[in-house]
């Protein structure tokens, strides 16, 4: 009789350790997919804002067409990445040809006065704040979702259950230095 | 301490200090169980929760309307609701918060909502003016974390029980000083007399307790801040900054004070300095410094 209730007892607590691990693993799982729905925003802000950038460069500096075209391409690389780690890559690529871009406008004095290219420049500005703070919060929870799936007891659950590891976006080093500093108070 | 430590250390030394608050709570109610005639102790005790029920429903929206903040406007402060917003997103709430402004020259912060999706933050116009880009992010994560830790929830849940404390004291020393409630015999006066003492002591055993839950929430605050932006450095420029700064803010008041990024009210006088780390809602800005320093691995400049 008392070995029966000792027995049931046992089983009853497993089965709610059971529970409360794999609630917790769901849970993590979970802020990972925001973190990433997060970081998926900025991105498609950047790829619209993109064509909108280089017609607006266009307009002053219509020879620069390599420049164009790269950020064109890597624009369409990034799009079409698939993955976390490989659009990181990708999306790598395509601020290192912004920045080129930027760069060449340097050199045009009637572009960085237009109204609508400083425009431009500071919501990419905006965007890459953003992007970085998206990626520092997803590495974050990823980085928390493995820890508590290699610990126990969780590492006994999330096998069998089927929790994958998650690929993290790029590194978080240092902060993207802002282009432009915001006006105003 | 490593970040991830030092935010470890603070979770564990709340709950710390919460277990000890309800074991002054237990032990106050011994002692006047043994003093007191238990009928009288359950009709304390219940209106007590009553009390404590009602504020804690009430403690809702009052600090908005007590500090004077209005909502901002998006045109007139395109830096502030650009680093709400980043650190929004890098704190994981679900959107970023409705930001106030107080037109005050004194620098200071603060958030509060009982729940990320019903936070707000607000600045004084002495802040913005104050802080570049960077430490205004530290800033605001700080805010946002005391928003993320539910801090606005535990201190007001521990702000009513301190006061369901203190109302129990007084109600029964009234009732002691009347003779009312008293056991009969030798070992009753001794019970009695103890009982006294509890009731003295107890009122400020609690606020003290509160007031050290509330300074160990503004270090976890400071290393989750941290954590969000991963640049500790802005933070502690800040709070240099803050050290510099003489001007007090003027819409505070002690009730709201946990709320802020720094004391609202500078250096309470008429406490003796010894003591009076004890009675204050915030740590000292360089021990907050010294602690993100610590963790952050740099060195701030020292005061002239």
């Amino acid at each position: 009789m008392w070995v029966a209730i000792v027995v049931g007892a046992v089983v009853v607590l497993l089965l709610l350790l059971l529970v409360l691990t794999y609630n917790r693993l769901v849970r993590l799982r979970n802020e990972t997919e925001t973190g990433w729905a997060n970081i998926d925003v900025q991105l498609r802000r950047r790829y619209d804002l993109v064509p909108n950038l280089v017609e607006a460069v266009k307009g002053y500096a219509a020879h620069e067409r390599e420049t164009f075209d790269s950020v064109t391409q890597a624009r369409a690389a990034a799009e079409q990445a698939p993955g976390p780690a490989a659009a990181a890559q990708a999306n790598d690529r395509l601020g290192g040809a912004l920045d080129r871009l930027i760069a060449v406008s340097e050199a045009y004095p009637q572009l960085r006065a237009s109204e609508n290219f400083l425009a431009l420049q500071q919501e990419l500005s905006d965007i890459e704040d953003k992007l970085a703070a998206a990626r520092r919060y997803y590495n974050q929870t990823v980085y928390r979702y493995h820890t508590v799936k290699q610990s126990f007891p969780a590492v006994l659950v999330a096998g069998p259950f089927g929790f994958r590891e998650r690929e993290f976006f790029g590194t978080d080093d240092g902060r993207d230095a802002p282009a432009v500093s915001f006006q105003g108070a | 301490m490593t970040l991830k430590e030092q935010i470890r250390a603070n979770r564990w030394r709340t709950l710390w200090l919460l277990i000890l608050f309800a074991a002054l709570v237990g032990v106050l109610g011994l002692i006047l169980g043994y003093a007191f005639q238990p009928s009288l102790l359950v009709v304390v005790g219940v209106v007590g929760i009553v009390y404590g029920i009602f504020s804690w429903l009430s403690a809702g929206s009052i600090v908005a309307s007590a500090t004077g903040a209005k909502p901002a406007d998006r045109a007139q402060y395109p830096r502030l609701f650009h680093v709400v917003e980043t650190v929004a997103i890098a704190a994981g709430l679900p959107q970023p918060p409705p930001v106030y402004i107080v037109d005050d020259p004194a620098p200071n912060a603060f958030a509060a909502g009982r729940s990320p999706a019903k936070a707000y933050v607000c600045v004084t116009t002495g802040l913005l003016n104050l802080m570049d880009e960077r430490e205004l992010e530290g800033v605001i994560a700080h805010e946002l974390s005391h928003v993320r830790n539910r801090d606005v929830r535990l201190m007001t849940l521990v702000s009513v029980l301190v006061g369901v404390i203190a109302l129990f004291s007084d109600f029964l020393l009234r009732i002691s000083i009347f003779g009312g409630g008293r056991r009969s015999g030798n070992a009753g006066a001794i019970a009695f007399v103890l009982g006294l003492a509890a009731l003295v002591i107890a009122p400020i055993a609690g606020v003290l307790i509160q007031l050290a839950v509330s300074r160990r929430r503004e270090y976890l605050a400071d290393a989750s801040a941290a954590e969000i932006t991963g640049d500790g450095e802005g933070l502690a420029l800040a709070l240099r900054k803050l050290q510099i700064d003489q001007t007090s803010t003027a819409h505070a008041s002690r009730a709201v004070a946990h709320l802020y990024i720094e004391n609202p009210q500078n250096q309470a006088t008429g406490i003796s300095t010894a003591f009076r780390g004890l009675f204050d809602t915030h740590p000292p800005l360089e021990a907050r410094i010294a602690a993100l320093e610590e963790s952050g691995g740099f060195r701030l400049a020292p005061l002239q």
